[in-house]
């Protein structure tokens, strides 16, 4: 092989080490906003380290399908759900056994009704504890919660949620509208429950 | 018919409101009921402090720095 063939060669190889070694560093930047998500995408820390590590051992093998300039941390969330998915780990469950679930404005009555004397919605708040929070989050069926996850934790926009779970948009504005009073719901039962016990 | 009661209505467009996805008229009709509603604009407080105590309920466990450890072994290896 001549010099000439050689060396565009060797360049190219540069090239893509060195995109890799960025993307690499981009992704492990993004790791404590992506366990954030999946820690509450599943059900134990212990699963949701499994899943991380699963998630990122994929992401690095298959780091040339990423788009530069798209969403890197919707990306890994697409793929940490898939898993999540695949494994089994997740029980569907219809939306359709679901119980009914008050409107939105249930929490702030049900936790007002519970204070004594004038409040204002800063002390209503204070009734809830970050336990009641985080408990109350584990009770939301799953495809509720990723919903609440992605968009009220994750920060996603409904769009990138619906590609992250790969269901339709109109999809995940039905799942979060019950899902955040599901999680309402077992909030105020957490946190008004606590007292009368 | 059902006469229409704009604190149900308000109530049911709240999240999406707060979501920011309201059409400019629907954004503008939620805005005209807060102003006037204090038993609505009560609520619609709440739920915005509601939102910032969920998110740092949930938020306050950082990644153990064990996973960290482990995430960052499984760089590619330069070569």
């Amino acid at each position: 092989m001549s010099e000439t063939t050689r060396e565009p060669d060797a360049r190219k190889l540069a090239t893509d080490a060195r995109d890799r070694v960025r993307f690499e560093e981009d992704a492990l930047a993004l790791s404590d906003q992506v366990y954030r998500v999946a820690r509450h995408l599943v059900g134990s820390r212990e699963e949701a380290e499994d899943l991380m590590q699963e998630t990122y051992a994929r992401a690095f093998r298959s780091w040339r399908s990423f788009q530069p300039g798209t969403n890197l941390r919707a990306w890994l969330l697409r793929i940490l759900t898939n898993l999540n998915i695949d494994r089994g780990r997740r029980q569907q469950r219809s939306p359709d056994m679901q119980p009914l679930e008050e409107g939105d404005y249930f929490l702030y009555n049900k936790l007002e009704a519970a204070t004594d004397g004038p409040t204002d919605e800063e002390q209503v708040v204070e009734r809830l504890s970050q336990n009641d929070v985080v408990a109350a989050l584990s009770e939301v069926p799953h495809d509720f919660r990723d919903v609440v996850v992605l968009v009220d934790i994750g920060d996603f926009t409904y769009a990138d949620a619906a590609q992250i779970l790969d269901i339709p948009i109109g999809t995940v504005m039905s799942r979060l509208h019950r899902g955040r009073r599901i999680l309402k719901q077992a909030m105020a039962e957490a946190a008004v429950g606590d007292e009368a016990a | 018919m059902t006469a229409y009661d704009p604190c149900a209505h308000c109530e049911e467009v709240m999240q999406q409101y707060m979501d920011r996805v309201l059409t400019d008229a629907e954004r503008a009709e939620a805005e005209a009921h807060l102003d006037e509603c204090a038993y609505c604009r009560k609520r619609y407080r709440f739920e915005e402090t509601l939102r910032v105590f969920v998110r740092q309920a949930v938020a306050a466990e950082p990644i153990p720095v064990e996973l960290r450890q482990k995430l960052l072994a499984l760089r590619t290896p330069l070569e």
